[in-house]
């Protein structure tokens, strides 16, 4: 078997138009996670009886199913219940079927990252420590005061890792954006491949943008991190921030 | 000055304090002593609500109120007259020695940047911490977090400090520097409660000493009446257990 290097290289830069559409996804799915994901966590924490039990059960809803089978549930599903909605139940001539694919795309990705985001806030939150909180309130801090001062600013630290690891998550799963006809990385070098059968090609054209992309990310989240984690940078000990942050459970 | 009447506190099904009274003049240091598991530590984190105590009162100066049915703005108010320094420090990690101390002062009772800085200065400078006024937490010695935790009680001019076996979690070395602080602060006339091991911190500096055992107060008197001249069975035994050397003129 040969490969098609001229084929491969045309469609490598082919492929390339699809970074925005790929980006975009990411970047706004979590932009629009991030937030709710976050006031799920501190919901379960807080000990709110029935939203941590919803919160629970979403989020085991989502991770039990594969993306792929929520991807055709909500794709075969949703058209047609808007429309049902619009149509009948508001009575508005609004064609739903113009709508661009690319929603249900951001509301599967949101539907997910959410889930996944606030498992990462909760347990970022929880290693912060309860002690921290205490001493806030004996000397006066609400609670309020003390999660906007003290929790969040570690626990985002904390969870900085996990985020990255999210993120790249997210960036991945959006390649299964084309069975909802978006034109992103994927699909436009499958619909290439698809004219001459030159799939193999395609497929390392895809999996070397997407290298290259989480890469990038990686890049980015160590820059960030080493510039958010300045109160830990110059440890005495190697590790000992570390080492203090653990103590709590002992 | 501040006056705890027969406080009941239960975990579940574990009653923890079982009427504890206890009553604590302007200028006392008041050691209390106990087996692990007595409810010391509940009983001050019950004066702080930090816990929340089934029954009992609390007075403290002119306010009255009743464990049960506090109200939030009584908590605060009593929050305010007090601090706590915890046996594993919980300093903020996020925060510099100096931000840890001035934290309070600036959010939660809105004193001006420049003058919080500057009673916060005064208080590390008290600790002997002059040299540390930047470092994290992860970059200080269990001896110079705990004196940081006690200069960040001391900032907000309390009417009361309560210790929970401020030593405890250090090495023994660095035991007697923690223990030096506290005992200027009460040569100054500081008013404390102090949990504590040390007997002989309890034998030099306390004015009472209050001996718990099984969630109620089982015997209480003057360094020298409690340590020469016990009344009670289990306050012996107690000793004897920690004091090797105790010997009790009967
Ligand atoms: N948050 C909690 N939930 C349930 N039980 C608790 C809790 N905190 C304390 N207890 C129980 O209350 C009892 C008294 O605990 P407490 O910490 O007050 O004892 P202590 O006198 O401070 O002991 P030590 O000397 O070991 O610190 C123990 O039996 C403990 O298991
Ligand atoms: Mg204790």
């Amino acid at each position: 078997m040969e490969l098609n290097t001229k084929f491969m290289i045309e469609t490598f830069f082919d492929a390339l138009a699809g970074i925005p559409v790929t980006l975009k996804l990411t970047l706004i799915t979590l932009l629009v996670s991030a937030p709710i994901a976050f006031f799920m966590a501190l919901g379960k924490i807080e000990k709110r009886k029935i939203a941590g039990k919803l919160i629970s059960g979403y989020v085991s809803f989502i991770r039990g199913t594969p993306v792929v089978l929520q991807i055709l549930f909500l794709y075969s599903l949703l058209p047609t219940l808007l429309n049902y909605l619009v149509k009948d139940v508001l009575g508005l001539s609004f064609n739903v079927f113009q709508l661009d694919t690319i929603l249900y795309a951001y509301i599967v990705f949101v539907l997910n990252t959410t889930a996944v985001l606030s498992e990462v806030f909760r347990s970022a939150l929880l290693t912060v420590g309860h002690g921290q909180m205490e001493t806030a309130l004996t000397i006066g801090m609400t609670k309020r005061q003390a999660y906007i001062r003290i929790i969040i600013p570690q626990a985002v630290v904390s969870a900085l890792p996990n985020i990255c690891n999210a993120t790249i998550g997210l960036l991945k799963s959006t390649s299964l954006a084309f069975m909802m006809s978006v034109q992103d990385v994927t699909a436009i070098a499958k619909v290439k491949a698809a004219y001459g059968y030159n799939y193999i090609e395609a497929y390392l054209d895809i999996c070397f943008v997407y290298i290259v992309l989480c890469s990038a990310i990686q890049l980015v989240f160590k820059l960030i991190e080493r510039y958010a984690c300045a109160y830990k940078k110059s440890s005495r000990t190697k590790g000992g921030a570390l080492y203090a942050r653990n103590k709590e459970y002992i | 000055m501040l006056e705890i009447k027969n406080i009941y506190k239960a975990f579940g099904n574990n009653e923890v304090l079982k009427g504890v009274s206890l009553k604590v003049e302007k200028g006392d240091v008041v050691v209390i002593l106990g087996p692990s598991g007595s409810g010391k530590t509940t009983l001050l984190r019950s004066i702080d609500f930090l816990e929340k105590a089934d029954a009992g009162e609390i007075i403290f100066d002119d306010i009255h109120a009743e464990f049960a049915r506090i109200s939030k703005k009584t908590i605060s108010q009593i929050r305010k007259k007090t601090a706590f320094v915890f046996q594993n420090y919980n300093l903020f990690h996020n925060k510099t020695a100096l931000q840890n101390v001035t934290e309070g002062l600036i959010i939660a009772r809105k004193l001006p940047k420049e003058k919080a800085i500057e009673i916060g200065k005064r208080a590390l400078d008290k600790v002997g911490l002059s040299e540390r006024y930047d470092y994290y937490p992860s970059q200080l010695s269990g001896g110079q977090q705990q004196r940081v935790g006690i200069a960040r009680a001391i900032a907000v001019n309390p009417d009361i400090i309560l210790f929970d076996e401020p030593t405890s979690a250090l090495d023994p070395e660095l035991i007697g520097e923690v223990l030096g602080v506290m005992k200027e602060l009460a040569k100054e006339g500081t008013t404390m409660i102090v949990v504590t091991h040390e007997m002989h911190f309890a034998q030099d500096v306390a004015n009472r000493v209050v001996f718990m055992d099984g969630g109620r107060v089982v015997e209480e008197g003057t360094p020298d009446e409690m340590f020469s001249r016990p009344k009670e069975e289990r306050t012996r035994q107690f000793l004897r257990r920690i004091l090797p050397d105790f010997d009790y003129v009967i």
